[in-house]
């Protein structure tokens, strides 16, 4: 894990360089967005200018994490999409939708309860999008059995599956990017963020209880339509499903374990996605790697070459500069800041972009706090810790806050319009701001007492 | 022959802001051939008689099954008087928002070969029939290429 931090002494002079790379960076940002261009193709053609222009060297970009791709968040990411695009076809993710209903006895707002859980739980462990995507489909049908408005549900499901996500390394793409660059592992996030993210959970289901609990009323005989659904015929291959839990049990275990044998979480994923290839005995791949979503994989890809480009011309020093000026160095200050300025960031634009950026602010913040410092003594700083959970618990919470803040909610929303059922961004903003502010201020008061006051 | 020689006249048609209960009864009355009552598909044209569109029993189908369906194996969690109360939930779908947009029609001078063929690699049952100013003058159905076929066998037994 100790991987040496690669010393950046060059002062920044704000020459013709710092100004192309400056440019180029604001621009690609400003044009995604806007949205005229799909991401993707904004990163890649802004990464490659990075390259022509010289502003970073190709073997930079594509092999020094510092100024380029993040091969451990790539094949994080690759490695989980492959498990779960293996796992779909066996009707696990139906069967798990189905028996939460029934479990709820058809009362809606225990089937609103229980799909919140399971969304938040499922999130932890795969990504936001793929939760959302599965349970929706579900959602939908389980609220026309039961005549009721499908939309309070489908919104506490964005919403828990955001919460969720937030507990853990793998649980979303922001936690990914900080647990590499700051080189913390799976258990550390486990210590620091779960139990905020079961303490705002347990608010969360509470304050939909207060909102819902008295709206939602079925006759009995619907209730009896989703009682009667046999959750067992969800399975359509019952052999590929044990094959598919026990590598899921593996790769889980890798992951507890992952900080303690020296492996980066990629590797635990990358060997769960390639022994469960092995086992499905599939002889054409093809299809399956086809359906990792390639796009959100470039997207990273560009990005990282992109902010490794204003990383070295010095931009994001000279911000981490501006910052520390802001906070006068008062580290719980500077906590504070980052996380309620991630949360209202992400709520409006793309976290992802957000975040690399912050990640290399921060290191370059730590750089001027500690100059004696380097490596894993400086990325996991005690004083810097709080800081890396802050970003971390805006960065991802905050995505709660508009109809666009995550990709769990646009996931959401379409879905929902296609079914007939459109969700405006006004009534998405209603239920997620609120919660939105609810959750970060539960998460502020959570590192202000943990690191700040009891100091554990 | 020709697809104009076995063509049948269009005797009903739909606008594309007919809903989907008015195109359901207006297929249900529609005449087929000389004394048949009743029709699997029906074209739709704009204001100006532009073929914009059209709708057969599967886009009615598929119209009343639940998007979300589609997008997992759910078939097995339906239940009984769902495909009812999906029909009556849509009654007011417009059929532009129903109907199939890419057309395949074919020129009134085509050989029947070529309709022939088309029925069967696009999986049609109906083709509208346009002249050169591209504007409808009948449609051919699958039934009337398999008369054509029957003529043609029978025919030179006698």
């Amino acid at each position: 894990m100790a991987q040496e931090v690669v010393e950046t002494t060059q002062q920044f002079v704000m020459n013709s360089t710092f100004w192309t790379a400056t440019i180029i960076f604001l621009l690609a940002y400003i044009i995604i967005v806007s949205e005229k261009i799909h991401k993707t193709i904004v990163a890649l053609v802004g990464a490659s200018l990075m390259i022509v222009l010289k502003i970073l060297q190709q073997r930079e970009a594509f092999h020094l994490e510092e100024f380029g791709v993040d091969w451990n968040v790539i094949f994080l990411l690759i490695s989980m999409m492959i498990i779960v695009n293996l796992m779909r076809p066996t009707g696990f993710f139906e069967y798990i939708a189905i028996k939460s209903a029934k479990l709820g006895r058809g009362e809606p707002m225990r089937i609103m309860v229980i799909f919140a859980v399971v969304t938040a739980v499922l999130s932890a462990t795969l990504d936001n999008v793929t939760t959302v995507l599965l349970l929706a489909p579900v959602t939908l049908l389980i609220a026309d059995a039961l005549e009721v408005d499908a939309i309070p549900f489908l919104i506490a499901e964005a919403l828990a599956s955001n919460i969720g996500g937030t507990a853990t390394l793998i649980g979303d793409p922001p936690n990914i990017m900080i647990a590499s660059k700051a080189r913390l592992d799976f258990m550390d996030f486990i210590y620091n963020l779960t139990p905020a993210i079961i303490v705002i959970m347990v608010v969360f289901l509470f304050v939909l209880k207060l909102i819902f609990g008295k709206k939602l009323h079925v006759k009995p005989e619907l209730k009896q339509r989703v009682m009667e659904m046999n959750e067992r015929e969800a399975i359509k291959d019952p052999l590929m499903l044990k094959k598919s839990l026990f590598v899921l049990g593996i790769v889980v275990i890798g992951f507890v374990l992952h900080g303690k044998f020296n492996y980066e979480p990629a590797t635990v994923a990358l060997f769960g996605a390639g022994l469960l290839l092995l086992l499905s005995g599939t002889k054409e791949p093809h299809h399956v790697l086809a359906e990792v979503e390639w796009p959100t994989i470039f997207f990273f890809i560009g990005l990282f070459i992109l902010v490794g480009g204003v990383v070295k011309v010095g931009l994001i020093k000279w911000m981490s500069l501006e910052m520390l000026d802001l906070t006068q160095g008062n580290l719980l200050a500077t906590s504070m800041i980052v996380m309620w300025f991630s949360a209202i960031a992400s709520s409006i634009v793309d976290n992802i972009p957000y975040v690399a950026t912050m990640n290399s602010l921060i290191i370059d913040m730590a750089k001027q706090l500690w100059p004696q410092e380097t490596g894993l003594a400086l990325l996991q700083h005690t004083d810097l810790l709080p800081i890396w959970w802050s970003l971390a618990l805006g960065a991802c919470l905050g995505g709660n806050g508009t109809a666009i803040g995550a990709s769990a909610n646009v996931i959401v929303v379409g879905m929902a319009e296609r079914a007939g059922k459109k969700i405006s961004f006004i009534r998405f903003l209603a239920y997620g701001t609120p919660i939105m502010i609810l959750t970060v201020f539960i998460s502020m008061i959570y590192v202000w007492l943990r690191y700040y006051v009891l100091k554990i | 022959m020709k697809a104009k020689d076995i063509m049948e006249p269009i005797t009903s048609y739909l606008s594309p802001d007919n809903t989907l209960k008015e195109t359901v009864n207006r297929m249900r009355v529609t005449s087929r051939g000389e004394n048949k009552v009743g029709v699997k598909g029906l074209l739709v044209l704009d204001e100006e008689k532009n073929l914009v569109g059209i709708v057969s029993i599967k886009d009615i189908l598929k119209a009343i099954i639940p998007s979300y369906m589609s997008l997992m194996e759910l078939g097995d969690f339906t239940w009984d008087g769902m495909l009812e109360e999906m029909a009556k939930k849509v009654a007011d779908k417009k059929v532009s928002e129903i109907m199939t947009r890419e057309v395949i029609s074919v020129p009134d001078d085509a050989p029947l070969m070529e309709c022939a063929n088309l029925m069967v690699s696009k999986n049609l049952q109906r083709i509208p029939v346009v002249n050169n100013e591209k504007k409808i003058v009948g449609i051919i159905y699958v039934r009337d290429l398999y008369y054509a076929i029957v003529k043609a066998l029978l025919d030179k037994e006698n």
